[in-house]
């Protein structure tokens, strides 16, 4: 059992498989691997924190969870953020662990669209599987928090099609309201508390504060990786790692990062970092005259997909931190400060737009490893995006709220039941909202023609041998929910798939 | 160049009374410590961005209450005015300049434990700082 973190001196290592990344699809894959009997070497750019060491403040969450501090954001259009974390479980540390099946016409459209056949009941047994081994379970009725309920109380009331709380990957859930800061309770299964250590127990390695700066190729095969070490405090880079794999690279180090490591390391596919795409979303504040108290209770604990499909939204509840909202309300001075002093009487929904919109990843300035995401979403999903907000704005109505606070510049502060009309013909200039990209795709997918398309639907690379990518990046289209359970379901088909390739065992996620 | 952040968050974020509710403004929060760390703990692209947004707030009062004077020489009146219309100016660029100051405003602000009794939650521990050591 080994767990190599910052060191100054060289680290060398030699195992079957390197992983690259330990969020939802690596710790996936890996764990499927070790299970399988094959050493597995999981290697990391964040640190290691297990919930005793994860920070209290959301400024501790930027400094030792997220990835560049938070302050990665598109160019193109507007600067909407790209949230992603950098640490030993990834994303699956500080987002709210919701759990949502592959909806079936996803499969369905990979097939038409991308050739891609043979997914479908491979991701779902894996999904079963992952379901029960992260204690998936509805948000339980003493988490659910005022601002949940009354979320749920608008659906019902205005008949949607949809209307539930969530299920997610967390155990017994206490309500705590910090999922963002990841879960000192130890509830929420993120994948370093189970996965990542269960590598360790099989004989595997983890490299962590290892950013993998390239991989390393013997003619068309991938034989390993190597970079160096970043302190996780002062980022002072330390010594050299390079880690071999006698069977393949596995890459999972995001949509973002994965196409840039594959750019870096040499491979000049036509659809490398083509095809960016995500779930834009932004939040639409009620305002009560009783408290609400919106940080107490699960921080996401209610959903609806009645609008999937037309327009193509998702909405959610979302409780931030008192930090960002400080931030996130508009204005400032005297009035800020009033709007601040209502904080008990407003909740945050918001939408996730099923975008039709795709971007570029590329590396940064002189070939950097910090990826440059060039996204713009067109009047079709900018029309959704607004859709999206009346819709949210109708379920405060029907809930309760005596207004909206829609923080949309140019338009009111705060905005009351009959000036919905407001909203509906808003702007359709993405520089007059505060959004965040929180679901990514893309940029490596997978597909048949290796024109337009980076991997095969095992997530094998074409014309590569022994590198597989494993995570979101693979993902060819929108999904329209939230994407950790597909993530994690493929990463499982495609690790499934390299133990067969290589040993003719075949190993599920429940060996 | 502390001073120059301080001072914008300070305006961003004043303390204010109203119905004999204090509501503490980001100078009662600790500012000055924070602002320390905040400087030597986050990257050095988010602290350059962190002084070009109070520079921003500084030096366009012309634009928003036209007055041809730096931010930080202006009266508490005019500078609550400017406070509140550098951060809803129609100029995008310039509207998120200063939101990069105001994010470590809010970031002070919110994990203040009077702030949090305040909306009644409860108060914040301290950040470790810490991660699993290697073995």
């Amino acid at each position: 059992m080994s767990h190599v973190s910052f060191q100054t001196e060289h680290f060398e290592a030699e195992v079957d498989f390197v992983v690259v990344g330990s969020g939802a699809g690596g710790a996936a894959a890996a764990v499927t691997l070790a299970r399988g009997g094959q050493k597995v070497a999981i290697v990391e750019a964040g640190a290691w924190r297990d919930p005793e060491h994860y920070p209290q403040s959301t400024f501790g969450a930027l400094r030792d969870l997220m990835d560049d501090f938070g302050a990665q954001v598109t160019l193109g259009g507007a600067f909407w953020p790209v949230v992603q974390a950098r640490t030993v479980g990834g994303t699956t540390v500080v987002n709210s662990a919701i759990c949502v099946r592959t909806p079936g016409d996803i499969f369905r459209q990979w097939e038409a669209e991308h050739g891609l056949r043979g997914l479908e009941a491979g991701v779902l047994a894996a999904q079963d599987v992952i379901e029960r081994e992260l204690a998936v379970e509805e948000v339980p009725e003493s988490a659910r928090g005022r601002s949940n309920v009354l979320a749920k109380h608008g659906a019902d009331r205005l008949g949607w099609a949809d209307s539930h709380y969530m299920k997610r990957y967390v155990k017994q859930c206490e309500g705590a309201g910090r999922c963002m800061q990841g879960c000192t309770g130890r509830r929420k299964q993120s994948v370093n508390l189970n996965y990542v250590p269960e590598v360790l127990e099989r004989g595997g390695v983890v490299v962590s504060c290892a950013p993998v700066d390239r991989l390393v190729f013997e003619g068309t095969r991938a034989v390993g990786v190597k970079g160096r070490f970043v302190h996780p405090g002062t980022r002072k880079p330390g010594g050299e790692f390079v880690i071999r794999a006698r069977k393949a690279v596995v890459v999972a180090a995001s949509a973002t990062h994965s196409p840039v490591l594959l750019m870096r390391s040499g491979l000049e596919l036509p659809a490398l970092g083509r095809f960016f795409r995500s779930h834009p979303g932004t939040g639409v504040f009620g305002v009560y005259d009783d408290p609400i108290d919106q940080n107490v209770g699960a921080t996401q604990g209610w959903a609806s997909v009645a609008f999937r499909e037309q327009p193509g939204l998702k909405l959610e509840t979302l409780a931030i931190p008192p930090e960002l909202v400080a931030s996130r309300l508009a204005g400032g001075g005297t009035v800020l400060m009033e709007r601040l002093a209502r904080y008990r009487h407003i909740a945050m929904w918001c939408h996730a737009v099923r975008a039709e919109s795709h971007g570029t990843v590329k590396p940064g300035l002189f070939g950097s490893a910090r990826p440059v995401i060039r996204y713009q979403l067109n009047r079709a999903d900018m029309e959704r995006f607004r859709v999206g907000m009346t819709l949210l704005a109708k379920q405060h109505f029907a809930a309760g709220a005596r207004a909206i606070i829609p923080g949309i510049a140019g338009l009111p502060y705060e905005l009351g039941p009959d000036q919905l009309r407001l909203i509906e013909e808003g702007p359709l200039d993405p520089k007059h909202y505060i959004a965040i990209l929180s679901h990514l795709f893309g940029g490596c997918v997978m597909g048949t023609d290796p024109k337009t398309s980076v991997t095969d639907a095992r997530g094998r690379v074409h014309g590569v041998e022994g590198l597989v990518v494993a995570d979101a990046s693979v993902i060819p289209t929108n999904l329209g929910v939230n994407p950790q359970h597909t993530i994690m379901g493929l990463a499982v088909v495609f690790a499934q798939a390299l133990l067969e390739q290589h040993s003719g065992v075949r190993v599920g996620v429940a060996a | 160049m502390l001073w120059f952040v301080r001072s914008a968050i300070v305006a961003l974020f004043p303390r204010v009374e109203r119905d004999g509710v204090v509501i503490p403004g980001a100078a009662d929060c600790g500012l000055d410590e924070f602002l320390k760390r905040f400087k030597a703990e986050t990257t050095t692209l988010v602290w350059l961005g962190t002084v070009l947004g109070a520079f921003v707030f500084h030096f366009t009062p012309l634009l928003t209450i036209f007055v041809p004077l730096p931010a930080f020489l202006l009266p508490k009146g005019l500078l609550d005015r400017h406070a509140a219309g550098i951060t809803t100016t129609s100029i995008y660029l310039l509207r998120q300049a200063v939101f990069l100051v105001k994010l470590p405003g809010g970031l002070c602000w919110g994990a203040d434990p009077q702030v949090r009794k305040l909306i009644a939650l409860p108060p914040l521990g301290t950040d470790p700082g810490t991660w699993r050591a290697a073995g």
